[in-house]
C-alpha cells in the first residue's frame, strides 16, 4: 500500500496520465467516436490555449506565488493582436508587440510582488482588473472582427499527416521547458525559490530576479495563448479570457504543481490542462447536457486535491511515526507514545 | 497596543480617502452631494459590503474564499426556482437560500479545515461546483439561464427597494451587519479565537481552542452572508439569475485588503472593511455618475487596490530604515 502511495505522490505526472487514460477509455467504451484519432486531435487542439496558460502558471506557482491576471493578459493580447491583424500589420511585428503586452504585464506583476512587497494574489488581482478595463478602453467595447484568413487558418494547418501544427509546437515547447526545468541548473532555481526562499537566497540565487522572471514568463505564455485564441476563435469579444486564470490554476493543481511551491512540473500542468479541457468534450460525447460542465469539473478538482491532501498527510504522518519509533527505540525511554501523539496532531 | 494604534491610523486614512472621494465626485457632478443620492448609492454596492464583512473573518484566519460569487448566484437561483417551480411562498424561500449558503460555506470550511486543502484551491473548486449547481438547477427546471426568473411579488422587491423612515432598507441591513460583525469579531471570545487561529494555529490548539471548528465557522459565516447578498441582489434587480455575483470577487477582496486586513491572516478588522467597501462602492458609483462606462471601472478598483497595498507595505517596511538613517544623521 505504502509503495503505491509513495509512487502516487512522487510521480504525479504518471498518475495524471493514468487518470487521463482511464477517462478516455471509460468515455470511449460508452461512445467509441470519442477515441477516434480525429476527435483526440480535436481535443488536443482545443487544449492548446489552456496548455500555454498552464505552462506559464506553473513557473509562478513553482516559486510559491500565484498569478490571477493571466485571463486579462490573454484578453488584452488577443485584442492587440486582432486589431493589428485587422489593420494589416506584418506577422512579425504582431508577434513582437503582442509578446510585449505579456512581458510588460509580467514585469509589473513581478516588480510589484518583489520590490513593493505586495502579496501576489492582491497584486495580480489588481492588474487583472486594470488590464480588463484597459482592454475595454482599447477596443472601445466592440468586438474585433474581420480578421485575415491566413491567421485563422494557421490553427487548422496539419503537419506530419494528421498532426495539428499548434499541438505539435506546443508539445515541442513543453518538452524543452520540461528539460530546462528538470535538467538545467537555472531551471531548478524556480523550484528552489519556492521550496525555501531563505535557503535559496543564502546559496546565492537571485530570488527576486527568479520571481520576476516567473511572472514575465507567465505573461509571455498568456500572450501566446491570446494569439492562439485569435487564431482559433477568429474574433475577439469583450470577455475573451475571462476566468481563464482559474482554469490555468486548476490545471496546475490537477497536474500536481503544489501551491506550497517547489513541487511540480510543466509536464503535469500540461496533462492537467488536457484533462480540464477534455471533460467538456467528454460530456458532449456522453450526451450530458452542457450545463453539467462546471459541476463536474469542480467536483473532479475537489476530489483530486482532497485525496492529494489526505494522501500526503498520511505519508508525512507515517514517516514521522517511523522516525520517532527508531529514535525512541534507540533512546530506550518510554516517551514514545507521548511524543508520537503530540506531533501526529500537529500535522 | 501598537497594532491597535496602527489599525486606527489606517482607518483614519480610509475616512480621509472617503471624504476626498465624495468631494471630488461632488465637484464633477454636484447632484452627487445630495443626501438622498448618497444614501441610495448604498443599494448599488451593499452586496459587496455585506460579503466583505464576513470574508474578513475568513482572511483573518489565513484563508480566502473566492467561491462567494458563485454562492450569490446559487442562492438567487434557489429563491427563484423554489418560488416559481415549487410553489413556495417567496418569503419562505429566504431561509432555504440562507441554509444553502451556510451549507456551501460549510463544505468550503470542511475542505480547508478538516481535509487540509489550501483555501485558494478548495474554494476555486467549489466556485466551479456552485456555479455549476446553479446552472444545473436552472437547466433541469427548464428555465433559461440567460433570461433568469422574474416577476416576483412587490413585497419581495421591497426588501431591497423599500425604505423605513426614508432610510433605504439595504442601508439598514448593512448597518446592522456592521454592528453584529463588529461585536462578533472584536468583542467576543469567538472573535479572539479567530485572530489567534490566524496568528498561530498551534498556539490556538495548545490553548484548547478547536481551531478546525473555528476555521469552519468562518467559512459558514461568509457563505451565509453571500446567500444573504444573493437574496438582496435578487430583490434589487427583481430577477433571479445564476451569474449574479460572478464579477464581484475582485471588489470583495479589494474591500477586505484595502480595509487593512492582512491577506496572510492574523490581523484586520471589520470597521476597516466596512469603510473600504464603501470607498470601493462610491468609486464605482461616482465614476458611473461622472459618465464613465461601468466596464472601465475595474481599472480604478484595481489601481486603488495596488496603490493602497503598496503604500501600506512601504510605510511598514521602509520606515525603520528611514528612521535608522535619521538617527544616524543626528548622531553624527
Amino acid at each position: 500500500m505504502k509503495f503505491f502511495v509513495n509512487r502516487f505522490v512522487k510521480n504525479r505526472e504518471v498518475t495524471v496520465v493514468i487518470f487521463l487514460l482511464i477517462l478516455f477509455s471509460l468515455v470511449g467504451l460508452k461512445n467509441p467516436a470519442f477515441v477516434s484519432p480525429g476527435n483526440l486531435m480535436l481535443t488536443l487542439k482545443g487544449s492548446v490555449m489552456y496548455i500555454a496558460l498552464a505552462i506559464g502558471m506553473a513557473f509562478v506557482i513553482l516559486t510559491k506565488e500565484i498569478d490571477v491576471s493571466v485571463g486579462s493578459i490573454l484578453g488584452m493580447s488577443a485584442a492587440v493582436a486582432a486589431t493589428m491583424l485587422r489593420n494589416g500589420s506584418g506577422l512579425f511585428s504582431i508577434i513582437v508587440v503582442t509578446l510585449m503586452v505579456g512581458i510588460v504585464s509580467g514585469l509589473v506583476n513581478g516588480i510589484g510582488v518583489t520590490k513593493f512587497k505586495i502579496p501576489s494574489i492582491v497584486m495580480t488581482l489588481g492588474t487583472n482588473g486594470i488590464l480588463r478595463g484597459l482592454m475595454f478602453i482599447y477596443t472601445g467595447g466592440k468586438w474585433v472582427e474581420n480578421l485575415p484568413d491566413y491567421f485563422k487558418q494557421a490553427s487548422q494547418k496539419s503537419i506530419f499527416g494528421n498532426m495539428n501544427s499548434f499541438v505539435f509546437f506546443t508539445f515541442i515547447i513543453m518538452i524543452i521547458i520540461h528539460l530546462y526545468l528538470t535538467k538545467a541548473r537555472n531551471g531548478k532555481y524556480f523550484a528552489a525559490v519556492g521550496d525555501n526562499l531563505e535557503g535559496a537566497n543564502l546559496v546565492g540565487i537571485k530570488v527576486n530576479f527568479m520571481k520576476i522572471l516567473a511572472f514575465v514568463l507567465s505573461g509571455v505564455f498568456a500572450s501566446i495563448a491570446g494569439m492562439v485564441y485569435v487564431s482559433q476563435v477568429g474574433f475577439v469579444g469583450n470577455v475573451a479570457g475571462n476566468g481563464a486564470e482559474m482554469t490555468a490554476i486548476a490545471s496546475c493543481v490537477l497536474g500536481g504543481v503544489s501551491l506550497n511551491g517547489g513541487v511540480g512540473s510543466v509536464l503535469g500542468a500540461t496533462f492537467g490542462a488536457i484533462i480540464m479541457n477534455s471533460i467538456n468534450t467528454a460530456l458532449v460525447f456522453l450526451k450530458v447536457p452542457a450545463y453539467w460542465n462546471n459541476t463536474i469539473s469542480g467536483l473532479l478538482l475537489i476530489v483530486i486535491v482532497s485525496s492529494d491532501a489526505l494522501i500526503s498527510r498520511y505519508l508525512v504522518n507515517s514517516a514521522i511515526k517511523q522516525r520517532l519509533s527508531v529514535k525512541t527505540e534507540s533512546n530506550g525511554d518510554g516517551k514514545k507514545e507521548e511524543i508520537g501523539g503530540e506531533i501526529n496532531e500537529q500535522i | 497596543m501598537s497594532r491597535f494604534k496602527k489599525l486606527l491610523k489606517w482607518e483614519t486614512a480610509l475616512v480621509f480617502l472617503l471624504a476626498l472621494q465624495i468631494v471630488v465626485f461632488g465637484l464633477i457632478n454636484p447632484r452627487f452631494l445630495r443626501l438622498n443620492v448618497l444614501l441610495y448609492s448604498v443599494n448599488d454596492f451593499v452586496s459587496i459590503s455585506i460579503i466583505s464583512l464576513f470574508v474578513t473573518f475568513v482572511i483573518i484566519t489565513g484563508g480566502i474564499d473566492i467561491s462567494v460569487g458563485s454562492i450569490i448566484g446559487l442562492s438567487s437561483v434557489v429563491v427563484g426556482i423554489l418560488w416559481k417551480m415549487a410553489g413556495f411562498n417567496i418569503f419562505a424561500t429566504i431561509p432555504v437560500a440562507l441554509l444553502v449558503g451556510a451549507i456551501s460555506g460549510a463544505i468550503n470550511g470542511f475542505l480547508v479545515a478538516y481535509v487540509g486543502v489550501q483555501a485558494m484551491v478548495a474554494t476555486l473548486g467549489t466556485m466551479l461546483l456552485y456555479s455549476g449547481f446553479s446552472l444545473v438547477i436552472m437547466g433541469i427546471s427548464g428555465s433559461s439561464a440567460f433570461e433568469g426568473i422574474s416577476g416576483m411579488p412587490l413585497a419581495f422587491l421591497n426588501i431591497a427597494n423599500g425604505n423605513i423612515f426614508g432610510i433605504p432598507n439595504p442601508f439598514i441591513i448593512f448597518a446592522a451587519l456592521i454592528i453584529i460583525s463588529y461585536i462578533l469579531l472584536h468583542k467576543t471570545k469567538y472573535g479572539r479565537y479567530v485572530f489567534l487561529v490566524g496568528i498561530n494555529k498551534n498556539a490556538a490548539r495548545y490553548s484548547g481552542i478547536d481551531h478546525k471548528l473555528v476555521t469552519l465557522s468562518t467559512y459558514i459565516l461568509s457563505g451565509t452572508s453571500a446567500a444573504l447578498a444573493g437574496i438582496i441582489l435578487t430583490s434589487y434587480l427583481g430577477s433571479s439569475r445564476p451569474d449574479l455575483g460572478a464579477e464581484l470577487t475582485l471588489s470583495i477582496v479589494t474591500a477586505v485588503v484595502l480595509g487593512g486586513t492582512l491577506i496572510t491572516g492574523g490581523s484586520g478588522g471589520v470597521i476597516g472593511t466596512a469603510l473600504a467597501s464603501v470607498i470601493v462602492g462610491i468609486l464605482r458609483f461616482g465614476l458611473q455618475m461622472a459618465g464613465i462606462s461601468s466596464q472601465y471601472i475595474s481599472v480604478g478598483v484595481g489601481l486603488l487596490l495596488i496603490v493602497a497595498v503598496a503604500i501600506k507595505g512601504l510605510s511598514l517596511s521602509n520606515f525603520p530604515m528611514v528612521k535608522k538613517l535619521f538617527e544616524k544623521a543626528i548622531r553624527n
